[in-house]
């Protein structure tokens, strides 16, 4: 079986790229760092690769708003490669500033290249948020995160992700179940409260997708926590497994990338 | 034509405004205003309707949840509305997105800026407004109120020629006018400038001046470290000297030690690691939030260049300030509230750590009103380098001298002499040019690039500009072989800035390189790649002259030689002064939970969480023991373990110790305590202090003779206990300038006198030495961090042994004391000898996994520890102190002393059973105390007597209250 190939995107400030890097390798993906300015002076191409990954981080300070000059970059240089490499099936996905930019490019949820639909605003709390949040992933397009029920721990690492649109684009992503994660509770039911929901996120969104369910993105970190000994709790867990992630050896993250890279190869 | 465009959420919910509002309530006690709105505010010159049309739909506005309006106000009238931006020449950060993102979307645009509007509803009078703007929302040292639109934004000016300072002919008096406010320099050292031009018969340049002052400070140059010294009658060696003799405690680990911008210790599989720790507290008094960007890009920069190109793993910060609830009137005049001082420089470390993308995984933040002229603010960080490229090299004869990063500005001029000066009342208004906003993002890039350039070979030296500027890097790299420096080359930030101001200028985000001449194609491509700008700037030409011109002008044109080692060495004499505070001890008390809680919401003692959680500490995924642990992730462990290369087990782990109110009640066992408490927070976690090293900050008062002495007593502390524990020290900084002077009168202040009193002119009056400190840092290796321990207890019906050897007698100086208002010179004494074996012990016991958690005692005492592993592990524990009390460890038999002794080098630790506890600690000073139960009680016995009992969730309640409050 080929390894598919993952397109890890730089700018200036990105900076979760690394275990990002780790994960998909660790998954037995390719994956492959590649600045923008690459892409733009076409020394690399998007057609190369199956997966388009963009990690967190401060793309160009999150100046203006967060992920917002990548965005503007991306569709003023990118657009075509970016519509080329959707149209042949490759796999797009956002984490934390990555999600902040596919949401400003448009590409989420509703594969609108150039039009915003959604947003990320700043967290209710007012400032960045640092601390480890539980969500569940919710039946959607993404087919390779349906087997996925189990709720999961996962870090969120950011000033800016509180999901907000209009009650009509609300209403009509939740129709075509675009959620791909929520924030729980200890009850493992979406929530509203701070800091289980860190950011005050409408519905608990964590995490959407398009309608191909081939472009994904989230604010919390899955690449942060594909090793147990990532977690902050690791080593209560040798004394008591309650808590601990179902397959003790890997982090809640680890099947996330797992299944994807698996999706990746079969299409 | 500059049009102004301002953006506001559609909806209410503006968290900025509600958290100025929240802050409002809390510290100015204003509670009629009933909403804060707050709009950011863009402004666009020479753009064209279309194209401003434009970048409003597509970059400045989302209309989802956002409303805006063009060249009108965006809040009617009901409400009081108060723009804050940036001064002029203040570079701020967001300006280069802006023209990076208009060029992006083909706008034509000459300049930009952006700022933010508040508007203030409900009542509010003309003086409260003044107060919320002196107090919370302004810093006249970088903003400013905008009171109309501004013509243009666009600085330019003329650009000075070279002048010449005449120097030959000035009497004493006059070469001591010069120095003062702006050189810097002692008589002595002003003598020797003059000498020397009238030998080379004419007189300095503006340039070479400076550079000499720069070279010469004490920021750079270390000169009371260096001083053949006489302490008490007795002459003893360099400070330094002393220090530096530690390397051969454990030369093996050291790759590299006081040689290079950080220490560099031997990692695994040809890696190695390496230390800095460095401070800003002369900039972070006046700007705090600049101050504290500038100075964690400092210290960045030192670790990414150091031998030839580091990747930064890890950052560090701890802070020292007055208590945040000090009343008005004792705030010195000229000094900012403590509170607005530890918020911002807060965000200062959080908005340019987070942006940078380097955890910021370990810190503390201590309180005395004695910091209140005058916070310490340390920034520590740590880097991962191939061995390979770990020693600086000098550049060759001919290789090119490189510039890359940001452009130049008038930023920061006058920072290293600054830094060495003491702090007089004046200094926030006469050096305000000192400080200035980081750019995270330029330092991001040029961290990046430094690895690539690395890798491919391309790099033969490289150095950080931090203070000095380009004389510092340039003067410091060339030293053996001399450089030649066209300084038309320099990137400006505006023109108008004279020649020497270019040299000197401390703008940030900037580094030299060496480069081979034949790689220079190969390094500009890959800086273009990099969004890197990039200029070269001369050549090392083996002059061994430093020869700098602008344009035809000579600037500068010294020999090396003299600049490097022109300086006479000092010769400083000491005295120490025996310290008399009153032997004043507690009461035995009656009611132990009511001191136990006042001692937890102490702010020395009391959960610093909330200022963690708005760190990124998790960035770079490498974490194997977070800062915050337990089964509510609430309880804090002791040192921080990393993982720098994710695919191996091998780890990283850094701690560090202070306690400046024990330094300065007894220099020298203060500072034992220090390294002490450091070298206890390593091996709590477990790590092996023979795989560690230690790097030093000294931030003490001018060295004056009783500062000198005191010093001194540290220094040789440091030494003592490294030789005790076969460490080395492998990086160290001192920051002699924690002295404050200001005018004599009753102690003011409101902010509006306050800034009266800032322009009077008065040298007499009041001295304030703040605490000294001396902050040890220990960073090392361990092969496998699945070996290591947190501190949350694990298990039920576990032992908890209290282990090392406890001062239950001397509390002097401690958290308890604090409470009690008691005081003491006696401050507790730790037992050097039993000391190497107490850590051995630990260390052994959490690599064999016999210890299943572990927490070293410090401030608090043990209470503190106990309460902190219960909460990590959501269990309670049954203590009886009757054995401590009786076998003769305790001499006062006081359980008060006993639960609240802030003996350094001593633990709490669990264990499976007395058995295990009585195996591992043979040798070892130690105590089964009690048991871990259910229950999640805290229960303290003394035999069948009932000492205290507590809730787990009250005593936590009490403990986070305090930084909960301030950081909502």
């Amino acid at each position: 079986m080929m390894k598919p190939k993952v397109c890890i995107l730089r700018s200036d400030g990105t900076n979760c790229d690394e275990e990002l890097f780790y994960a998909f390798e660790k998954f037995d993906a390719l994956p492959e760092y590649v600045h923008v300015n690459e892409l733009r002076e076409k020394s690399k191409n998007l057609s190369n690769y199956q997966i388009l990954a963009l990690p967190g981080g401060f793309s160009y300070g999150d100046d203006i708003a967060a992920g917002k000059v990548l965005a503007i970059e991306l569709t003023s240089f990118l657009k075509w490669q970016i519509q080329d490499f959707i149209k042949n099936k490759g796999i797009v996905l956002g984490i934390c500033n990555g999600f902040q930019t596919l949401v400003r490019t448009g590409l989420l949820p509703f594969n609108n290249l150039g039009k915003m639909d959604v947003t990320l605003a700043p967290n209710d709390s007012g400032h960045f948020e640092c601390r480890w949040v539980k969500i569940k992933a919710d039946k959607s397009p993404c087919v390779f995160l349906n087997g996925l029920t189990h709720p999961i721990e996962v870090a969120v690492n950011h000033g800016e992700g509180k999901f907000y649109t209009d009650e009509k684009t609300l209403k009509k992503i939740e129709k075509q179940n675009l959620v791909i994660y929520r924030y729980i509770d200890n009850k493992n039911k979406p929530t509203q409260k701070y800091p289980a929901n860190p950011n005050g996120s409408s519905n608990a969104i964590a995490g959407i997708c398009d309608p191909t369910g081939r472009i994904l993105g989230l604010m919390p970190h899955p690449e942060k926590f594909v090793d147990i000994t990532q977690h902050p709790n690791w080593r209560r867990w040798k004394y008591n497994s309650d808590g601990a992630p179902a397959r003790q050896s890997l982090g809640d993250g680890g099947a996330f990338f797992e299944n994807m890279i698996k999706f990746a190869n079969q299409s | 034509m500059i049009h102004t465009i301002r953006v506001i959420s559609k909806n209410e919910t503006d968290p900025k405004g509600q958290n100025l509002l929240a802050e409002i309530k809390s510290t100015l006690n204003i509670n009629s205003i009933k909403k804060i709105r707050t709009a950011k505010v863009y402004r666009l010159e020479g753009i064209s309707k279309k194209d401003l049309k434009k970048i409003i739909d597509s970059a400045l506005v989302e209309k989802i949840d956002q409303k805006y309006s063009v060249d009108e106000p965006i809040f009617n009238s009901s409400s009081k509305n108060i723009e804050v931006a940036y001064k002029s020449g203040v570079m701020n950060p967001e300006v280069a997105s802006i023209l990076k993102t208009t060029v992006d979307l083909n706008i034509k645009l000459a300049a930009a800026d952006s700022s933010f509007e508040y508007a203030f509803f409900g009542t509010l009078s003309k003086d409260q407004l003044q107060k919320i703007i002196n107090r919370l929302l302004v810093n006249e040292t970088v903003e400013h109120i905008v009171s109309k639109k501004p013509k243009t934004l666009l600085i330019s000016g003329k650009t000075p020629k070279v002048q010449i300072v005449p120097i030959r002919n000035l009497t004493d008096s006059q070469l001591l006018d010069l120095s003062t406010n702006r050189l810097f320099l002692n008589l002595e050292e002003m003598k020797v400038i003059q000498n020397y031009f009238k030998k080379e018969n004419r007189d300095p340049s503006d340039c070479e001046i400076e550079v000499l002052a720069q070279t010469w400070s004490e920021h750079c140059t270390h000169k009371t470290f260096k001083a053949n010294l006489t302490i008490d009658g007795k002459k003893k060696k360099p400070l330094f000297e002393r220090i530096k003799s530690t390397a051969g405690n454990n030369n093996k680990i050291i790759v590299s030690a006081f040689h290079d911008n950080s220490g560099v210790i031997d990692f695994y599989d040809g890696w190695a690691i390496n230390g800095k720790g460095e401070t800003h507290n002369s900039p972070s008094a006046i700007e705090p939030y600049g101050g504290a960007m500038t100075g964690s890009g400092g210290v960045f920069r030192d670790i990414a260049a150091t031998g030839k190109g580091a990747k930064v793993i890890c950052s560090t910060d701890i802070f020292c300030f007055a208590p945040p609830d000090l009343p008005n009137n004792k705030i010195p005049p000229g000094c900012l509230p403590p509170l607005y001082l530890l918020k911002k420089v807060v965000a200062g470390v959080r908005d340019y750590g987070n942006r940078v993308g380097i955890p910021t995984n370990n810190g503390s933040v201590h309180f005395h009103e004695d910091f209140r002229a005058k916070p310490t603010v340390a920034v520590g960080s740590y880097g991962l380098i191939p061995k390979k490229h770990a020693k600086k090299k000098a550049p060759n004869v001919n290789d090119l001298i490189i510039t890359i990063g940001g452009a130049t500005g008038r930023d920061g001029i006058h920072g290293a002499t600054f830094a060495s000066g003491e702090m007089t009342h004046q200094t926030g208004e006469v050096l305000g040019s000192s400080v200035q906003i980081g750019n995270a993002i330029e330092e991001k890039r040029i961290l990046d690039v430094v690895i690539t350039l690395r890798n491919e070979n391309l790099i033969r030296a490289v150095t950080d500009c931090g203070a000095g500027g380009y004389s510092s890097a340039i003067g410091e790299m060339g030293e053996t072989v001399g450089a030649k420096v066209q300084l038309d080359n320099v990137p400006l930030k505006y023109t108008g800035l004279a020649p020497w101001e270019i040299f000197l200028s401390e703008s940030q985000e900037r580094l030299i390189l060496a480069i081979d001449s034949k790689n220079i194609k190969k390094v500009q491509k890959i800086c273009k790649l990099y969004n890197v700008q990039i200029s070269i700037l001369g050549k090392f030409d083996g002059s061994k002259k430093l020869s700098v011109r602008y344009k035809n002008q000579i600037v500068c044109d010294m020999p090396m030689k003299f600049i490097h080692d022109g300086l006479p060495q000092r010769n400083m004499i000491g005295k120490s002064r025996k310290n008399k505070l009153s032997e004043k001890l507690p009461k035995q008390p009656k009611n132990l939970l009511s001191i136990w809680q006042k001692i937890l919401t102490h702010p020395n003692v009391a959960s610093k969480e909330p200022i963690v959680r708005m760190y990124d500490h998790n960035v770079q995924g490498t974490s194997a023991l977070h800062p915050f642990g337990g089964e509510n992730l609430d309880a804090p462990n002791d040192a921080v373990v990393l993982r720098p290369i994710l695919n191996k087990k091998y780890g990283f782990i850094t701690a560090h110790g202070l306690n400046p109110i024990l330094n300065r009640i007894d220099p020298y066992w203060g500072s034992i305590w220090a390294i002490v408490e450091a070298v206890s927070n390593y091996v709590a976690v477990g790590g092996d202090l023979k795989n560690a090293s230690l790097i030093d900050n000294f931030i003490w008062p001018f060295p004056d003779s009783e500062s000198l002495a005191s010093l001194d007593k540290s220094v040789d502390a440091c030494v003592d206990v490294a030789k005790v524990l076969k460490m080395t020290f492998v990086s160290g900084k001192d920051s002699l300038s924690s002295t404050y002077r200001y005018p004599e009168g009753p102690g003011l202040i409101e902010s509006e006198t306050l800034r009266v009193e800032r322009r009077s002119p008065r040298t007499d009056g009041k001295v304030l030495k703040i605490p000294p400190v001396l902050l040890i840092s220990v960073f090392g290796k361990i092969p496998n961090i699945e070996k290591t321990a947190s501190s949350d207890f694990k298990k039920v019906g576990s032992a908890i042994v209290s282990v090392g050897k406890s001062d239950f007698k001397n509390l002097g100086g401690s958290t308890y004391f604090d409470v009690m208002n008691s005081t003491s010179n006696k401050v507790p004494q730790i037992d050097l000898k039993v000391l190497p074996k107490t850590l051995k012990s630990i260390t052994k016991g959490i690599q064999s996994e016999q210890i299943l958690s572990a927490h070293d005692i410090s401030e608090g005492g043990m209470a503190t520890t106990l309460f902190e592993m219960c909460l990590g592990g959501q269990v309670g524990a049954q203590i009886d102190l009757s054995k401590l009390t009786r076998q003769g460890v305790s001499l006062t038999g006081r359980p008060d002393f006993i639960l609240f002794s802030e003996t350094a080098g001593t633990f709490l630790v669990e264990v499976e059973s007395e058995k295990i506890a009585k195996r591992i600690f043979r040798g070892v000073p130690h105590q089964i105390i009690g048991k871990t139960q259910k229950e999640k009680l805290i229960n303290i016995n003394r035999g069948k007597n009932k000492l205290a009992s507590a809730s787990i969730q009250s005593l936590k309640n009490d403990w986070q209250k305090p930084m909960m409050e301030i950081f909502k």
